[in-house]
C-alpha cells in the first residue's frame, strides 16, 4: 500500500512515537495502514485487544511449543512481534517488571509463564482484579514467601513488598499496617504440584487454608475488622496514594524515565499534571488501568515526549526483530533473542534480578552491554537479504531519495522511525553520505541503515 | 486378513507407561519397529531441540541421533516419523520443508522435497503415512493438501487445496493409510476426519468442533488398526477417541499412567521429589497431555506420544472377533429388547 | 588481619582469576574418597575404581583425567578446599550460582563479590580494564550498580560492529561511530551519558586490542573453550593492562546423564588448561602474582541414579598458583550417612564466605566484612611473606 493511496489522518512520527511505547514498533506498511484512522481511535484499538487480533493460540501451541523457560520466551517473543494487539503484550511486560517474579528463586517454569499469562489476560482490567489475582499467583505466593506465611507465625514478606512495591510506595503506610496486611494473607498458599521429574511441571494453583488463616481482628489504614486478603486489596485500591503510585509506574514505563523507585518518596514526578490526571482517572474508574492509559496516551504530555526513554533490551530487540522480518511467520531461532541476547544486554525475561524488578532508563546502559545493543543491532539490520531490509531499501530507491546526501539522512530517518537525532549524529550521517557517494546505492542503503541503528538516538524510544 | 465380521470389544485396559523427562523429551511421534521387536523410534522435539530416541517396549534406553541445523543430515522442526520394513527412518521438517531418511543406526541416508507450491515441493510438511508398497503420503500442511511419493522422493499424485468442503483441508496435519489402502486425514483447523481412497477420491468425513464424545479440538493424527478402528488424537481436548469402520464414536481414552520403569528407578535415587510427590494430589498424573501423535500395532497396542508429559502411554485393546453366527444382523433402530 | 602479599608478586600487583566451573561438579569424582565403602555403595554406577584413582594419601585420589591438576598439586601449588558450601544449601542451579556470586544465602542482591572487590581496587574508576570477563554477559558476580568492568566473548574479534565483514567498511563505519560518541555540549544527561560510554568502550576496545600483538608464546593450548579463555586471561595480563580481577568460565559439569565420559572430559580439558596457564605465565615471568581460584555452584548427590548424578551440596573448591602453600584445607566432607544434608548430600565442612575473605584480605589485600556481609572463619593457604 502507497502512502498516497489513503488519506493520512494521524501524522506518522506520532504514530510511531505510540507504537514505540504502546507497543514494541511498527514497520512502516503497518503505519501507513494505521495513519488512516484517528489517533484517538488507534488508541482504543490498543486498548480493546481482541483474540482475533492477536496471534492464534493453537498456531502457537502448534509450532512453538514446550514448557522449558525459552520456549515460553520464544512465543512471547512472536507475539511482541506479531500480534496487532500490541498494548496487551507491553502491559504484561510492564506488570512483570513491577511484580517482578524470577526464576532464581521459582523454579517452577509453569508456575512462572502462567504468572505472564495471567498479565497478558487481565493487564489492562482493574486493580483490584489484578491485585488479587496476584496475591492468588503460585509464582507469586512462593517468590515472597506466602506460603511460609502461617496463623501465628506472620511471614511479612508479601505484605511489605505488596504496599512497598506493587501498590503505595515507600511513605504511605506503617510497620503496624505490614504486620496487619501480613496477618491477612495468612493461609493464602497453593496446591503442591507433583515434582518436575519424571514426568514435567504440572500446573499448581492458589489453596485458601482456613485452618491457616488468622480469623483475629486487624487493622489496617485505619479499617478495622476480622480483614482477609481481599478486604486489604479492597482498602488499598481506594488509596490515592496508590492511584498516584501506579499513575507513576505508568508514566515511566511509557512516557519518560523517572528516577528509581525508591527515591519517589522524596523527589516527585517531572510532570505532576499528568501525573495527577492519571491518579484522578484511576480514583473516577474504581481503578480501572483503562481508563488511566487512556488519559495517558491521549495526552498533550505524552504526544511530545518523543525519545524520552532508554529502550529496555526487550524493547530494542523486538523492534529490530520487527524491522527485519525474519520472524513475521513461524520459524525456528527465536528463543536465543530472550535467552541469550537481551541476557547480555541487562534483561532475562521470566528472571528479573530481584523483587524491585529490573532498574530502567540509563542503568540499562554500560560499556558491554552499549557493546551488545550495537552489535546486535548493525549484525540484524546489516543483513540486506532480510525481507523486511529489502523492503525498506526498495521503497528508498523507488523515489529520489538518494539525490543529495541530506536527503539519504532525511530519507533513512524517516523510514526507520520516523526518528529524530542530535544535530552531530546527523552531521556524521551526513559524511557517510557523502562519502560513499558513487558506491552502489543498496549497499549504501544497507550501511546507512545499520549506522543509524548505532547511533545513540536509535537507543531511546 | 480380511477385517472381522464383528467384534465383541472385551476391554481396552491401560498396559504400561515408557519414557520420562530427559529421554523422552516432548515426544511428537513415534515409529514402530518390526513387529514382536519391541523396537520404537521417538521423535523429540523441543524449541532448541530435535532428535530420535532408539526406544524398547521394555523402556530401555538405545541412545539418540539428530541434531539441530539446517544442514542436510540435521533437524529444525521435526513434524512426523515413520519407519519402514528395514527400519529406515524418514522425518519431515516443517522448518526445512523437506523429508530426510536415516538408517537405524541414525546414519542420515537422504532427502527430498524443498519450500513452494509445486509438485514435490512442500509448505510445512507434516504427517507421513506408508502404504503396503510403501510408497509415501505426505501432508503438505501450509499447502492445504496431501502428496504421494515414491520411497525415493519421485512424486506421484496430489490432491486438496484450503477450504472446508470436501477434499478441502484447512492446516491438515496427522495421516494414515488402512490395510486396505485407504487414507485418513487429520483436518486439523476444520476439527475432522477426512477418509479418501488411495489415489485421493473422497469417501466420508466425520467430526465437527468441540469437546463432546466425538467432537474435535485440533486432531492432529489418525491411526487405523486391523479391525478398521479409527483412533484420533484429540489434542486440544487432552484425549485420544476411538470410532468403528463406519465412524461410530465408541470410547475415548484420557490417560491412565503409571509411572514408567525407569521413572521408578529415577525416584529411588531422589529422597526429595520423593516426598514432594508425597505432598501432591496425584490424579493429574495419570492424563494425557496435549497429546500430539499414534500408532497401533497387529498386537492390539495403542502408543499415544503423551508430548506434555515426556512420555508414551500404552494401552491394550482386548476385542474377540465374531463369525456371523455369533452377531445378529444390524438392527434399524435402537431397541429396549434385552435378549 | 590483612597480610600484605604484594611483596611476594616482587612488587607486582596481586591478580586473581576466578574460574567457575558452571553446572554443579562433582566434588566426589574429582577428589576421590577411593577406600570409603559408602561411596562405591552409593556410586554403583558413576564411580571412579581404586585402581584408576591417582592417590594423594591414604583416603583420596585424583580423578585419572585430572593428571595435570595432580602434577600441579604434587608441585605444592594447589590449596583444595574440601566441604566448601553454606547451610541449607540451594539445590537450584540459578539460585545457588547468585548466591556464590553475591555472597547472599539469605536475600537476593545484586551486588556481585569481585564487582565491590574491584570498586575498592579501583575507586574512581578509572580503569574500565580493573576487572574483565571472558564469555558473553557479564556473571552477577562482577556486576553492580556503577561499577564498570569489562566483558569481552573473543579477544581476537573483540570490538564494536563486528558483524560488519569488509575490513575498510567497518574502519569507515567506526569512524562515524566515534562521531555518534564524541561528547557533546548540551546533550541531555541520559544522552551524555550514552556518548561517554561508548567513548570509553572505544577507550577499551583500543587497549584491548593491543593485547594479541604484544605475546608472543612456546606454550600451545588444546582446541576447547577454557583453554581459550585461560589463554586470553594469560595474553591480557602479559599485556599489562592493569587488569586485577578476571572471570572466565567452564561449562558442562550438569551430568545427570551419562556422567562417565562427559566428566572425563571436562576434567581432562581444565586441567590441561590450568597446566598450560601456569606454564605460559611463568614463561613471561608473570606466574607469582597471579593466583586462581576455581569454584562451582554445588556438590553433586551422593547416590547416583544409574547414569549420573543429581544436584547436592558440599562441593569442593581450588586456589592455585606459585604463592599458594599447596595441600588439604577444610575437612572431607563426611561420608557417613547419618551425616547428611537432607538424608541425601554431603554436608558441607567450610563457609564459602570464609574462602572469600582469605581471598580478598590475604591475597588482594581488600576489605572483605562489606564484601561477605561479615566475618567468617579464614584459611591460611598462601605461603607467608618473607619480609
Amino acid at each position: 500500500m502507497s502512502t498516497s493511496a489513503v488519506e493520512a489522518r494521524t501524522d506518522l512520527a506520532l504514530l510511531a512515537h505510540l507504537y514505540r511505547r504502546a507497543g514494541f514498533g511498527a514497520t512502516r506498511e503497518q503505519l501507513d495502514r494505521l495513519a488512516a484512522r484517528d489517533y484517538e481511535d488507534t488508541v482504543e484499538f490498543l486498548l480493546n485487544p481482541t483474540p482475533e487480533a492477536g496471534v492464534p493460540d493453537d498456531e502457537i501451541a502448534r509450532y512453538m511449543g514446550g514448557e522449558a523457560p525459552h520456549a515460553y520466551t520464544a512465543t512471547w517473543l512472536f507475539r511482541m512481534i506479531n500480534s496487532e494487539c500490541q498494548l496487551q503484550e507491553k502491559m504484561a511486560l510492564f506488570w512483570h517488571h513491577v511484580f517482578a517474579t524470577g526464576l532464581a528463586k521459582n523454579e517452577h517454569a509453569l508456575a512462572a509463564s502462567s504468572q505472564i499469562e495471567m498479565f497478558r489476560r487481565n493487564g489492562l482490567s482493574d486493580m483490584r482484579t489484578i491485585l488479587l489475582d496476584l496475591s492468588h499467583d503460585p509464582a507469586m505466593i512462593f517468590w515472597l514467601d506466602n506460603n511460609e506465611n502461617h496463623n501465628g507465625e506472620p511471614n511479612e514478606n508479601y505484605g511489605r513488598e505488596l504496599l512497598e512495591l506493587f501498590s503505595l510506595g515507600v511513605g504511605n503506610y506503617t510497620e503496624i499496617d505490614i504486620k496487619n496486611a501480613a496477618r491477612a494473607f495468612t493461609g493464602w498458599t497453593f496446591t503442591q504440584p507433583t515434582p518436575l521429574y519424571p514426568h514435567g511441571y504440572y500446573p499448581t494453583e492458589f489453596r485458601f487454608d482456613p485452618e491457616d488463616h488468622d480469623n483475629g481482628e486487624k487493622t489496617f489504614l485505619g479499617k478495622t475488622g476480622n480483614l482477609d486478603g481481599g478486604d486489604i486489596i479492597d482498602i488499598i485500591v481506594e488509596q490515592p496514594s496508590c492511584a498516584r503510585f501506579i499513575s507513576r509506574h505508568l508514566y515511566n514505563f511509557f512516557v519518560a524515565d523517572e528516577p528509581q523507585v525508591p527515591t519517589w518518596n522524596d523527589l516527585p514526578p517531572q510532570d505532576p499534571e499528568l501525573v495527577d490526571a492519571m491518579s484522578k482517572a484511576f480514583l473516577d474508574s474504581g481503578g480501572e488501568i483503562r481508563a488511566v492509559l487512556r488519559v495517558m496516551f491521549n495526552s498533550d504530555s505524552f504526544k511530545d515526549a518523543r525519545f524520552k526513554k532508554v529502550k529496555s533490551p526487550t524493547e530494542l530487540v523486538v523492534g529490530v526483530l520487527k524491522m527485519v522480518g525474519n520472524h513475521d511467520n513461524f520459524r525456528p531461532g527465536l528463543a536465543k533473542y530472550a535467552e541469550s541476547t537481551t541476557v547480555v544486554m541487562g534483561q532475562k525475561l521470566l528472571d528479573p534480578p530481584t523483587v524491585e524488578g529490573w532498574h530502567t532508563g540509563k542503568e540499562w546502559i554500560d560499556g558491554g552491554n552499549l557493546t551488545e545493543r550495537v552489535n546486535f543491532a548493525v549484525g540484524e539490520i546489516g543483513d540486506g537479504s532480510s525481507p523486511g531490509i529489502q523492503r525498506i531499501v526498495d521503497r528508498l530507491l523507488e523515489g529520489d531519495s538518494l539525490s543529495s546526501p541530506e536527503s539519504f539522512v532525511d530519507s533513512i530517518l524517516n523510514a526507520i522511525g520516523p526518528i529524530e537525532v542530535e544535530e552531530p549524529t546527523r552531521a556524521a550521517l551526513v559524511k557517510f553520505a557523502t562519502d560513499s557517494e558513487g558506491d552502489d546505492d543498496r549497499s549504501r542503503v544497507v550501511r546507512m541503515l545499520r549506522l543509524t541503528v548505532a547511533t545513540p538516538e536509535y537507543q531511546f524510544a | 486378513m480380511a477385517r472381522p465380521y464383528g467384534l465383541l470389544r472385551a476391554g481396552f485396559p491401560y498396559l504400561k507407561t515408557l519414557g520420562m523427562r530427559r529421554l523422552t523429551n516432548f515426544p511428537v511421534g513415534i515409529a514402530l519397529g518390526p513387529e514382536g521387536t519391541g523396537r520404537m523410534f521417538i521423535l523429540c522435539r523441543q524449541e532448541g531441540a530435535a532428535l530420535v530416541r532408539k526406544y524398547s517396549f521394555d523402556d530401555e534406553d538405545g541412545g539418540t541421533f539428530g541434531e539441530v541445523g539446517d544442514e542436510e543430515g540435521k533437524l529444525q522442526w521435526p513434524v512426523s516419523i515413520i519407519a519402514d520394513s528395514e527400519e529406515n527412518v524418514y522425518i519431515s521438517d516443517e522448518a526445512l520443508d523437506r523429508i530426510s531418511s536415516f538408517d537405524s543406526d541414525g546414519e542420515f541416508l537422504a532427502c527430498f522435497g524443498e519450500p513452494g507450491s509445486g509438485e514435490g515441493q512442500f509448505n510445512r510438511p507434516a504427517g507421513m503415512a506408508f502404504d503396503a508398497d510403501e510408497n509415501i503420503y505426505i501432508v503438505d500442511s501450509m499447502n492445504h493438501r496431501v502428496q504421494k511419493f515414491a520411497k525415493d522422493g519421485q512424486f506421484i499424485l496430489g490432491w486438496g487445496s484450503f477450504g472446508d468442503g470436501d477434499a478441502q483441508f484447512d492446516m491438515p496435519w496427522g495421516i494414515t493409510v488402512d490395510e486396505l489402502g485407504d487414507v485418513y486425514v487429520a483436518d486439523w483447523r476444520n476439527d475432522r476426519i477426512q477418509k479418501f481412497s488411495a489415489d485421493g477420491e473422497f469417501v466420508m468425513k466425520f467430526g465437527t468442533s468441540g469437546s463432546a464424545d466425538g467432537e474435535f479440538n485440533r486432531p492432529t493424527d489418525v491411526a487405523v488398526d486391523l479391525d478398521g478402528d479409527i483412533y484420533v488424537c484429540d489434542r486440544g481436548n487432552n484425549r485420544v477417541q476411538l470410532f468403528n469402520q463406519e465412524a461410530r464414536y465408541v470410547e475415548k481414552f484420557l490417560g491412565a499412567a503409571t509411572l514408567s520403569k525407569i521413572g521408578r528407578e529415577y525416584m529411588m535415587t531422589n529422597a526429595s521429589p520423593n516426598r514432594i510427590r508425597d505432598m501432591a494430589v496425584l490424579e493429574p498424573q495419570k492424563f494425557l497431555r496435549q497429546p500430539r501423535s499414534i500408532a497401533v500395532d497387529a498386537a492390539g497396542h495403542l502408543f499415544i506420544t503423551d508430548t506434555g508429559s515426556y512420555r508414551v502411554q500404552v494401552y491394550q485393546k482386548e476385542a474377540i472377533h465374531l463369525e456371523p453366527h455369533q452377531f445378529a444382523p444390524p438392527m434399524r433402530s435402537v431397541t429396549l429388547h434385552q435378549e | 588481619m590483612t597480610t600484605d602479599v604484594t611483596k611476594n608478586g616482587k612488587g607486582k600487583a596481586p591478580v586473581l582469576v576466578v574460574l567457575q566451573m558452571t553446572g554443579g561438579n562433582d566434588f566426589m569424582n574429582t577428589l576421590v574418597p577411593y577406600t570409603s565403602g559408602v561411596y562405591y555403595d552409593s556410586r554403583k554406577t558413576v564411580n571412579i575404581a581404586e585402581d584408576r584413582v591417582l592417590s594423594i594419601n591414604d583416603q583420596l585420589g585424583f580423578h585419572p583425567s585430572a593428571a595435570p591438576l595432580k602434577e600441579m598439586y604434587d608441585n605444592g601449588d594447589v590449596a583444595i578446599i574440601q566441604g566448601i558450601g553454606y547451610e541449607n544449601s540451594n539445590r537450584s542451579h540459578f539460585r545457588a550460582m547468585d548466591i556464590m556470586h553475591t555472597a547472599e544465602p539469605l536475600k537476593i542482591s545484586t551486588e556481585g563479590w569481585l564487582a565491590k572487590a574491584i570498586t575498592q581496587l579501583d575507586p574512581d574508576g578509572k580503569n574500565v580494564l580493573t576487572g574483565v570477563s571472558f564469555g558473553r554477559g557479564l556473571p552477577r558476580a562482577m556486576a553492580a550498580p556503577g561499577v564498570r568492568v569489562t566483558s569481552v566473548s573473543d579477544i581476537d574479534s573483540y570490538g564494536l560492529m563486528t558483524s560488519i565483514e569488509v575490513k575498510e567498511q567497518r574502519a569507515e563505519e567506526l569512524d562515524i561511530f566515534k562521531r555518534f560518541y564524541t561528547p557533546a555540549i548540551g546533550s541531555g544527561a541520559t544522552m551524555s551519558y550514552l556518548q561517554q560510554t561508548g567513548d570509553d568502550v572505544l577507550a577499551g576496545i583500543d587497549r584491548l586490542q593491543t593485547v594479541p600483538g604484544k605475546y608472543e608464546s612456546t606454550v600451545e593450548y588444546a582446541d576447547n573453550p577454557i583453554a581459550k579463555s585461560l589463554r586470553d586471561v594469560a595474553r591480557t595480563h602479559i599485556a599489562g593492562l592493569g587488569t586485577r580481577i578476571f572471570y572466565v568460565q567452564h561449562a558442562g559439569y550438569d551430568h545427570h546423564a551419562v556422567e562417565m565420559p562427559a566428566h572425563e572430559k571436562l576434567l581432562d580439558e581444565l586441567s590441561g588448561a590450568l597446566r598450560d596457564f601456569m606454564a605460559d605465565l611463568r614463561e613471561h615471568d608473570a606466574a607469582e602474582e597471579v593466583v586462581i581460584y576455581a569454584f562451582t555452584e554445588f556438590g553433586r548427590r551422593v547416590q547416583d541414579n544409574g547414569s549420573g548424578t543429581d544436584h547436592g551440596s558440599g562441593g569442593g573448591a581450588f586456589i592455585i598458583g606459585e604463592r599458594v602453600d599447596g595441600g588439604l584445607y577444610a575437612d572431607y566432607p563426611s561420608l557417613d550417612p547419618k551425616t547428611f544434608a537432607n538424608g541425601e548430600d554431603l554436608a558441607h565442612t567450610f563457609d564459602f564466605r570464609g574462602v572469600y575473605a582469605t581471598l580478598l584480605e590475604q591475597w588482594m589485600s581488600v576489605d572483605s566484612v562489606d564484601i561477605v556481609h561479615g566475618k567468617y572463619e579464614q584459611l591460611q593457604p598462601f605461603k607467608i611473606a618473607q619480609g
